[in-house]
């Protein structure tokens, strides 16, 4: 019997309400009605208890649709995928008396009345749903009357794996069918593969050898467990690898060697506490914590599921600060978006048919919004700083990075915070979520795991909720219990990568796969063991506290198991209702990869520079560069993610009585301590056009000048990298890539500001198909985002970029020069140019030092870090910001440079701020031994921006130009 | 003996602690509960004075914000929570707690029992999340908001739209039971214009107490700010402080809710800037 119970909402509610507003601008009169729907097989859900639990008497209706609507459309998800609703109402359906396994599934019903075809309705379908995780059926009002209403569907998985335990798979075979295995899978009994491994004929062979010397033949999951441990994305083999002379390859020859040169010159002022050791950097806040920070790309899946991949990319980036050290409370969540242009509607196929298009830009942006925003908004973190930036190449695959900040103890339980062991005894125990057959093969999925057939999809959606319970119970009671020795978060690769990088510590492991909960029955233990479900931890747990913990778990409403034992006998083992399915040497399973040397090429891109006049209309050109895409307010998105959670918010992404969006922000994590948290990023992935060691240089220097400028001081400043890089397995590339990282290297090591985490994302390039089914392939131009985190002694020192006070003095500081190459303004103009900006960071670092000094003694007003759009861009925002009115004149600037240069050259290194005119005189002796600072006008009384000579605009016609363009997003 | 405060947590609520924090800033002492928890022990309701449900996600609000929590307590809690708001007590529910106390009915209009629902705290006009300062002004004789006239302040949340029938609304009315309204930073109210009314909540409400004033549910979040460093406008405040030779003011207008519910307990204020 199943039960379909029906719940309308009032006429004027909100999500109609928008629906028919995004109608009407489509040309559309309709009236939208909505119906929350839930679908349940268990004999309880038809009690009225139950019923009225999910229907407010004031705003909806139980079970009673109204009949005048033309069309109907019902949107629900398909068998597997995460239900949140559906969960809830579960609980609910517990709290009316049915017993502890229960599946509940919503879906969402849309009556529409209004002049609409069944095209319109189709085009509305695929606006509100994707048909990767969800199922949509539209009727029309005959047909929906002619069927008795909807289809009733009860979407749950069923699996036919009985019985499978373990397929032994034979390696004895030829190269070419070796390589095969590598590329598409294991085969199955009809034929069909399994889903990429992912690894190369070199790696196959060392596996084959391998099992040789066991004298027998792997089993599936011996071969699944290797692919995913020796992953790209695990073992970033890229910079792992040598690469021309370099042999210990670019993470430890540059990266990490940066760090370590960093805190060996600091000494005693070194901040840092724990790098690229475990699952996010720590750093000192005060004399009672660390902060850490982490942050991740989760690119390929928001690209299928734009929503599901930035839920889950967030989510997951959460649980990296949860499994830090013994545990750390997240205290900030940072976001960044690379996408392209969402007013546009290219069309690119993943098929040669052009019957799969790739997601529309603006569903790609909205989806993405949306995940982060469900993500850190339910999960009680807030998410005060981030970016969007836009460039038409990255279409097919959009880069999203999500970030999160820390809190952790120095000393929990007289022992350091953030150091953790397994110990050889050790219980398994894994807390949250069950498996189901989510993301499998995760971080190689491709369009083959994508197959409508497969009942559970490669698509993952967070599960904030389900998290938040889990976190909370680790956080906020079991870390300070001292109940475990080791903790570490679920992520790529599932339990094979969480217990086996944990077992690296004990020496070994045995996991009993049968013990593990899962979401449905009949999953193949190869499945269950590297299945990417979310919302889940592993620990490593003494036999003594694995019953209290287990219990303590469950009042918190979370679902803790034992599923094996740390060991100390050199293999990773596990078997399944007793049989012996896996038993690996550990340094093989960690260690046995073979090396792949790499070389490189290198070729700076360019053009000549332009020859062009000046602009006749300078008004224009300002109010056009404000309005581009990289450059325009994104408060959209600020204004839907909680900033204030927790209480903690200084310094939001909104400042000014103009509300300019702001890249960098300031927090104050501990209610009781005045110290304060800075976080900014930097990255111009256009620069690579011309120059990767340009583009690395510019986005590693704007992470740092934008907390300079907020008042950080440099010795406060640590750093994390984020490679986005495409084609890596083409040497030009490659050297690209060497370039980039050898001059941050350089710039790290002389400002001093060590890297204390990364991560990198190596092939985000699409491949597909255009408009005429020609095979095209479109990659993301080459990009390095720095992150940047610091820690300030007391927030009243922070600088945000208003202006404050009509008569401020304003100053320039640093250097123009003429480097308009790709930036916003030639590219505006539809040049690439020669002259990148070049980044001089002995200049900058004699600066920045200044710039701490004059801040600290609190001689700055306002500041804003020059950065898209130059000169020009920054004076404006600064209007817009105070909504207070510039007297500016150029002229007082020492250069050659003709006015469009100077005002759009986005030379790096440079600040603009303001200064009281009572600290006039302080200030200029700050800055006395320095050569480029320039007064170059004062806050004015009125409403314009003035700038002797070239422009006068009144500060509202601004203001309209740089929220005009995301205004209705 | 100083007046205990009990903070609810779990499933999903997250504002415990900043919650808390505003209690004790204010001189009172408090703890935070789990409701299952407080459900295994729900004496302990008879040995506190204040309950506040604070603000959070529980249950990331599907089948409507604060409905599942709700019904959980409903379920296991409703005679001791009754007993408590008809004790000399007092009840906060600040945006998801506002929620939860919404759709339990404790804050019904004069004339209905406790537990019958009248009122619906639903999607935002805009169907979309909102996180932005406020301003309010406060049109009630609760012991919540004694001597507040305005308040400036932060919403954040995705259904804060208050919805009734006439004969509610005007009871509401009628009894001073609309604790706080949304106006322009002129002060004139926000007649239902986003941003100033940021839910398109009836009638601009933003608050409701229960006919006793003891209970209050409020949607704004007065527990983000307490301290002038919190406040959207705190830069220019600390420059205006430096310019003028002055010290910023540690405390802002939320802080004023607890000291409120410290004053109702006579308990003594901690001094502050």
């Amino acid at each position: 019997m199943i039960t379909r119970i029906e719940v309308l909402a009032s006429p004027e509610d909100g999500r109609g309400k928008t629906l028919e507003k995004a109608l009407k601008a489509k040309g559309k009169t309709a009236t939208v009605r909505v119906v929350d729907v839930y679908t349940s097989e268990h004999t309880k859900a038809r009690s009225a208890k139950f019923k009225s639990s999910l229907a407010n008497p004031v705003t909806q209706k139980l079970d009673s649709l109204p009949n005048n609507f033309d069309w109907a459309l019902e949107i629900g998800y398909l068998p597997g995928v995460t239900d949140n609703v559906g969960h809830t109402a579960a609980e609910l359906l517990k709290l009316a008396g049915a017993e502890n396994d229960n599946d509940c599934f919503s879906s969402r019903l849309y009556l529409i009345k209004g002049d609409l075809e069944q095209s319109d309705i189709e085009k509305l379908s695929q606006n509100l749903s994707n048909s990767l995780i969800q199922r949509a059926t539209i009727k029309s009002a005959a047909e929906f009357k002619a069927d008795g209403g909807m289809n009733v569907i009860v979407p749950k998985v069923h699996l036919d794996n009985k019985g499978a335990v373990a397929d032994n798979i034979d390696l004895n075979v030829s190269d070419e069918e070796l390589e095969t295995i590598g590329s598409a899978g294991i085969v199955n009994k009809d034929g069909s593969r399994r889903g990429p491994l992912g690894m190369s004929l070199l790696y196959m062979q060392a596996v084959r050898d391998y099992f040789a010397r066991e004298g027998r033949p792997a089993t599936d999951i011996e071969l699944e467990t290797i692919a995913q441990t020796w992953s790209e994305h695990c073992k970033h083999t890229i910079f792992a690898s040598p690469i021309d002379n370099v042999a210990e390859g670019l993470y430890k020859g540059y990266i990490k060697r940066a760090t370590k040169e960093i805190r060996k010159e600091k000494g005693e002022n070194d901040i840092c506490v724990s790098v690229f050791s475990d699952n996010a950097g720590g750093i000192i806040f005060d004399e009672n914590y660390l902060i850490t920070d982490k942050v991740e790309t989760h690119n390929s899946p928001s690209a299928l599921d734009p929503f599901g991949g930035a839920i889950t990319g967030i989510v997951g980036v959460n649980r990296d600060c949860i499994g830090f050290g013994q545990g750390a409370k997240p205290i900030i969540n940072r976001y960044g978006f690379c996408l392209a242009d969402p007013r546009t509607s290219p069309e690119y196929y993943r098929d040669k048919n052009c019957t799969i298009s790739v997601l529309s830009p603006e569903t790609i942006m909205k989806g993405v919004i949306d995940g982060v925003e469900a993500g850190g908004n339910q999960s009680g973190i807030p998410t005060p700083q981030g970016f969007v930036t836009f460039d038409d190449r990255f279409v097919g695959k959009p880069l999203v990075f999500v970030g999160t900040i820390g809190l952790i103890p120095r000393k929990i339980n007289g022992k350091p915070g953030h150091v953790k062991k397994a110990n050889p005894g050790d219980k398994i125990v894994v807390a949250g979520g069950r498996v189901g057959r989510d993301g499998i093969h995760g971080a190689t999925f491709s369009s083959v795991a994508l197959d409508e057939g497969s009942p559970a999809t490669a698509v993952q959606i967070g599960d904030p909720i389900t998290q938040k319970k889990m976190s909370d119970a680790i956080i906020k009671e079991i870390r300070d219990l001292g109940w475990y020795s080791a903790i570490t978060d679920n992520g790529a690769g599932g339990m094979s990568s969480s217990i086996g990088e944990m077992a690296e510590q004990s020496g070994g492991f045995h996991v009993e796969l049968d013990k593990v909960p899962l979401k449905y029955p009949g999953m193949a233990p190869w499945e269950i063991w590297i299945s990417e479900s979310q919302e889940r931890m592993t620990m490593a747990v003494p036999p003594e506290n694995t019953d209290k913990l287990i219990e303590l778990f469950a009042r918190r409403g979370v679902e803790a198991t034992i599923v094996g034992t740390y060991t100390d006998d050199g293999r990773a083992k596990i078997t399944y209702n007793g049989e012996t399915i896996m038993d690996m040497d550990m340094d093989f399973l960690h260690d046995g990869n073979p090396e792949t040397p790499l070389t490189t090429t290198f070729t700076r891109g360019s053009e000549a520079e332009p020859d062009m006049d000046e602009p006749t209309d300078h008004t224009e050109t300002l109010l056009d560069l404000l309005g581009r895409l990289n450059i325009c307010s994104k408060e959209f998105i600020s204004t839907q993610y909680d900033h204030n959670v927790q209480g903690s918010a200084v310094m939001g992404p909104l400042q000014g009585p103009g509300r300019v969006y702001a890249e960098t922000s300031i927090t104050k994590p501990v209610l009781t301590s005045e110290k304060g948290v800075v976080l900014s990023q930097g990255l111009f992935p256009r620069y690579s056009d011309i120059d990767t060691a340009a583009m690395a240089a510019a986005g590693l220097d704007l992470a740092v000048r934008n907390a300079i400028a907020a008042g950080v001081d440099l010795n406060q400043l640590a750093l994390l990298d984020n490679f986005c890089w495409c084609s890596s397995d083409e040497p030009e590339r490659l050297g690209q890539l060497k370039r980039a990282v050898e001059t941050i290297y350089e710039m790290a090591v002389k400002y001093e500001t060590p890297f204390i985490s990364g991560k990198d994302s190596m092939f985000n390039d699409f491949k597909g198909f255009d408009a005429d089914g020609n095979a095209i392939k479109i990659s993301a131009p080459p990009t390095l985002l720095v992150s940047s985190i610091g820690v300030i002694p007391d927030v009243e020192r922070s600088i945000d970029l208003a202006p404050k006070a009509v008569g401020d003095l304003v100053y320039l500081l640093g250097a123009t020069k003429d480097e308009c190459g790709a930036g916003e303004y030639y590219d505006h103009l539809g040049h690439l140019g020669n002259n990148v900006p070049e980044t001089d960071s002995h200049q900058n670092l004699r600066l920045y030092k200044l710039y701490g000094r004059a801040a600290r003694d609190r001689l700055i007003a306002s500041a804003y870090a020059l950065n898209y759009g130059g000169l020009g861009v920054a004076l404006a925002k600064k209007a817009i910001a105070s909504q207070m009115g510039m007297d500016i004149d150029l002229s007082a600037i020492d250069s050659e440079l003709r006015s469009d240069k100077l005002l759009y050259s986005e030379s790096t290194g440079r600040i603009l701020v303001t200064v009281a005119p009572q600290d006039k005189d302080a200030f200029e002796k700050n800055f006395k031994t320095y050569e480029h600072y320039t007064m170059i006008g004062h806050i004015a009384y009125g409403n314009k921006l003035n700038i002797k000579n070239i422009l006068e605009i009144d500060i509202k016609i601004l203001d309209k130009a740089y929220k005009q363009p995301l205004k209705d997003y | 003996m100083t007046a205990k405060a009990l903070i609810l947590a779990g499933y999903g609520l997250n504002c415990e602690e900043e919650t808390l924090h505003g209690f004790e800033h204010a001189g009172l002492s408090g703890q935070i509960r789990h409701i299952n928890d407080l459900i295994e022990a729900p004496q302990e309701l008879e040995d506190v004075q204040i309950l506040a449900i604070p603000g959070g996600f529980s249950y990331g609000d599907d089948t409507g914000a604060g409905n599942a929590y709700a019904q959980k307590l409903k379920l296991a809690l409703w005679e001791p929570l009754q007993k408590f708001i008809e004790r000399d007590t007092l009840t906060l529910g600040i945006c998801n707690g506002c929620q939860i106390l919404t759709n339990l009915g404790l804050n019904p209009p004069a004339g209905t029992p406790y537990g019958d629902r009248k009122i619906a705290v639903t999607y935002n006009e805009t169907a979309r999340y909102q996180c932005r300062w406020i301003d309010l002004k406060i049109t009630s004789t609760s012991p919540w908001l004694s001597g507040i006239e305005r308040m400036h302040i932060p919403v954040a949340h995705g259904e804060g739209r208050f919805m009734m029938d006439e004969t509610t609304l005007k009871t509401l009315q009628d009894q001073g039971q609309i604790a706080a309204q949304y106006i322009k930073p002129d002060g004139t109210p926000a007649n239902g214009e986003f941003p100033y009314n940021p839910n398109g909540s009836l009638n601009d409400i933003a608050a409701i107490t229960d006919p006793s004033g003891r209970v209050l549910t409020i949607m704004p979040h007065p527990e983000r700010a307490m301290f002038t460093s919190q406040r959207d406008d705190y830069m220019k405040l600390k420059d205006t402080a430096r310019r003028e030779g002055k010290p910023v003011p540690e405390t802002t207008d939320g802080m004023a809710l607890f000291h409120n519910a410290a004053r109702y307990f006579e308990v003594a204020q901690k001094k502050s800037a």
